[in-house]
């Protein structure tokens, strides 16, 4: 290959190396955030998954150790808050809890939700609020 | 420098002997293939035997016990040699890694490589005991695989990363492969899903593996692989993990 060639693909490859270092940089940077702000407040962000479907929103987090009698549910109308104490003997984990606040991708209905915990998973399942005119079709 | 050379395959102590069978359980989904292997690994008191390094790795080292360990771990015993992580492998090391390890396996004459992972499964919380789906390089291996304990084909469908890269090396290399999956979350640690491909396992291989202890901590082993499952999500996005929830396109 010419010399010019090799180094103008020589650049893009490291162009591509740079951004790949510069994406690890930042998810890094998420998780000792992430991290230090659990260290700081003994709190415990669950993880979870949110899914949108055309009539519900559902959100699942994955909650060992709690109970279902001590997991404090509040919905809002584009929001879902979860608060549990989290009751596992692990390394510091004495007196932690799980706290979870998320911004819904649509609105919903709070008088519509419904919960169950099992096994260790929370499920969560509202319907979305619809607001707005029915239009006939012509 | 070939792909094949950035990997290197360390063995401290001899890893040989017939018919050897090589268990991965590299993370992925519901960090099945992990705590199975790990599990197997303790219960059957295997011995570290090798390590695994990589100019693709980042810089770390694991401490346990104020001893230093490799990320990448070969533990041996009798004919059982199993792999874990960890840490999820990088995507820049999957093809590489694949191809070194399947090259290691088929110099040491292995009889069998199987890797374990979960099959992505949206309903899992409605499901008491995880169905396990096989997969072999060959027929022959499947059928056999299928007609141990009731397992489920895998018929359709993609198989994302390295687990995914070592059925094809293997099958482009002659070794004789297979996958084991069990129904599990995709992005929860399910110690369930890896109870059943325990059970599974342990039957294949005619050694007894009492998966109880390992039900009873799951809730404790659920909350202490949180940070490894997020570092495994994260790794699985950018490999296209979620390819597994689709079917292959068919046009006729």
């Amino acid at each position: 290959m010419e010399e010019w060639r090799r180094n103008i693909w020589r650049r893009i490859l490291e162009e591509f190396r740079r951004v790949e270092a510069e994406i690890s940089r930042m998810e890094d940077e998420f998780f000792r955030l992430m991290r230090e702000a659990e260290e700081r407040s003994g709190c415990i962000t669950p993880l979870y998954n949110v899914y949108e479907s055309g009539d519900e929103v559902r959100l699942t987090a994955d909650l060992p150790g709690a109970s279902k009698e001590e997991i404090g549910l509040i919905a809002g109308e584009d929001y879902l808050r979860i608060e549990a104490p989290c009751r596992s003997p692990l390394r510091g984990g004495e007196g932690r809890r799980y706290v979870l606040h998320v911004r819904l991708p649509a609105k919903i209905d709070p008088q519509s939700v419904k919960a169950r915990y099992k096994e260790g998973v929370l499920e969560v399942v509202a319907r979305k609020k619809i607001t707005g005119y029915r239009i006939r079709i012509e | 420098m070939s792909e094949a050379e950035e990997i290197s395959i360390v063995e401290v102590e001899p890893i040989q002997g017939r018919d050897l069978i090589f268990i991965e359980g590299f993370p992925d989904v519901g960090l099945v293939g992990a705590i199975a292997t790990s599990y197997i690994v303790d219960r059957l008191e295997m011995r570290e035997a090798g390590y695994i390094d990589a100019e693709l790795l980042p810089p770390l080292i694991s401490v346990r016990n104020e001893q230093i360990k490799e990320l990448i771990r070969i533990y041996y015993r009798d004919r059982i040699v199993a792999i874990v992580s960890d840490i999820p492998i990088p995507p820049p090391m999957i093809r590489p890694l694949s191809q070194s390890l399947v090259n290691w396996i088929k110099r040491k004459n292995g009889k069998l490589l199987i890797s374990v992972s979960g099959i992505p499964e949206p309903n899992r919380l409605d499901i008491e005991k995880p169905e396990i789906y096989v997969l072999g390089s060959r027929p022959e291996i499947t059928e056999m695989l299928v007609r141990l304990n009731g397992a489920n084909r895998f018929k359709d469908g993609f198989i994302a990363g390295i687990k995914g890269m070592l059925l094809r090396d293997a099958v482009r290399a002659g070794l004789d492969a297979a996958i084991i999956l069990a129904q599990a979350h995709y992005n929860y640690p399910d110690p369930g899903a890896a109870g059943q491909v325990v059970s599974y396992l342990s039957k294949f291989l005619g050694i007894e593996i009492d998966v109880k202890p390992l039900l009873e901590s799951a809730e404790e082993l659920r909350l202490r692989l949180r940070d490894l499952m997020m570092r495994t999500d994260q790794v699985m996005r950018g490999i296209q993990k979620s390819k597994e929830l689709e079917l292959p396109p068919v046009y006729l």
